[in-house]
């Protein structure tokens, strides 16, 4: 109970209004035209903009595709891994 | 196989009958391999197993040992693995139940097509199953073949049976790239 608690008053202290990233990072598997294609699908990107995104991914090894509440980032997390993207969540900046 | 075109609200395509029965013995693989991870804890509180089946709440304790499901199922966090492993428990079980769900409806749909000589017709949904499905079935057989970068060679001691999976995972490339070419017409 104890330790329950300590964790929940570290949570408390160390993320007051920080916003959350989500991030896409580079795999060999996953096709460019595919990744492109759940940028534009999911988050709405322009092509522009998913083709942009997904070249950060493959020559950057990662891009930040969203970013907001540690709640959301979870859900946008979630949905990589249901289309079988490598996506994480962390505090922007970390 | 005839690429895959689109017919007003329905993307098609035509298989021949082993393309058909590969995919589909692949696609079940995936759903039997995330099958275990799909299903509620054996407990033995009926109340409690009743919760867990009726919200999907649900996960392992840590990161599949297995580098396929590990790959299909794959930490949320960021260098926090204690934020990963909670994040787990309260989400694995419903995204290997999707994974399991997207692969059997693949199946269906290429009975239903075997049905038909080889016609396959795909609806929205079925069409962002075969999408999930075919980069899960790629990712298991890059982890599988040990794929770790981006246009990896062939090893020149590749035994026979690699050699064709590698085969099997390039050819599922291309029938991904039909796909999406049929979504964009």
């Amino acid at each position: 109970m104890v330790q329950t608690l300590e964790e929940v008053e570290t949570r408390d202290q160390t993320a007051p209004e920080l916003p959350w990233v989500t991030l896409v990072w580079n795999d060999p598997v996953n096709l460019m035209s595919y990744v492109s294609w759940v940028f534009r699908s999911y988050f709405g990107f322009s092509p522009a903009e998913a083709d942009k995104r997904m070249l950060l991914v493959h020559n950057e090894g990662r891009a930040v595709v969203a970013s907001g509440s540690r709640e959301e980032m979870e859900k946008h997390v979630e949905a990589m891994h249901d289309f079988g993207l490598w996506a994480t969540l962390q505090k922007e900046g970390s | 196989m005839i690429p895959f075109t689109r017919s007003g609200d329905l993307i098609i395509a035509s298989l021949a009958q082993p393309e058909s029965a590969l995919i589909s013995s692949l696609a079940a693989q995936i759903a039997d391999l995330l099958e275990p991870l799909a299903a509620p804890p054996l407990i033995d509180d009926p109340d409690a197993a009743a919760l867990y089946a009726a919200t999907g709440i649900g996960g392992s304790a840590a990161i599949d040992a297995d580098s396929a499901i590990a790959r299909l199922l794959p930490d949320a966090y960021g260098g926090d693995a204690e934020a990963s492993r909670e994040f787990r428990g309260l989400t694995e079980m419903s995204l290997a139940s999707r994974k399991v769900a997207n692969a059997r409806l693949v199946v269906e749909t290429l009975e239903t097509a075997d049905a038909a000589g080889g016609e396959l017709s795909l609806d929205t949904v079925a069409t962002q199953a075969w999408l999930r499905t075919l980069a899960d079935i790629r990712l298991t057989i890059a982890a599988r073949l040990g794929i770790e970068i981006d246009g990896q060679p062939e090893p020149d001691d590749a035994a026979d049976a690699e050699l064709a999976l590698r085969d099997v995972y390039d050819w599922l490339a291309w029938v991904t790239e039909t796909l999406l070419d049929a979504l964009e017409d």
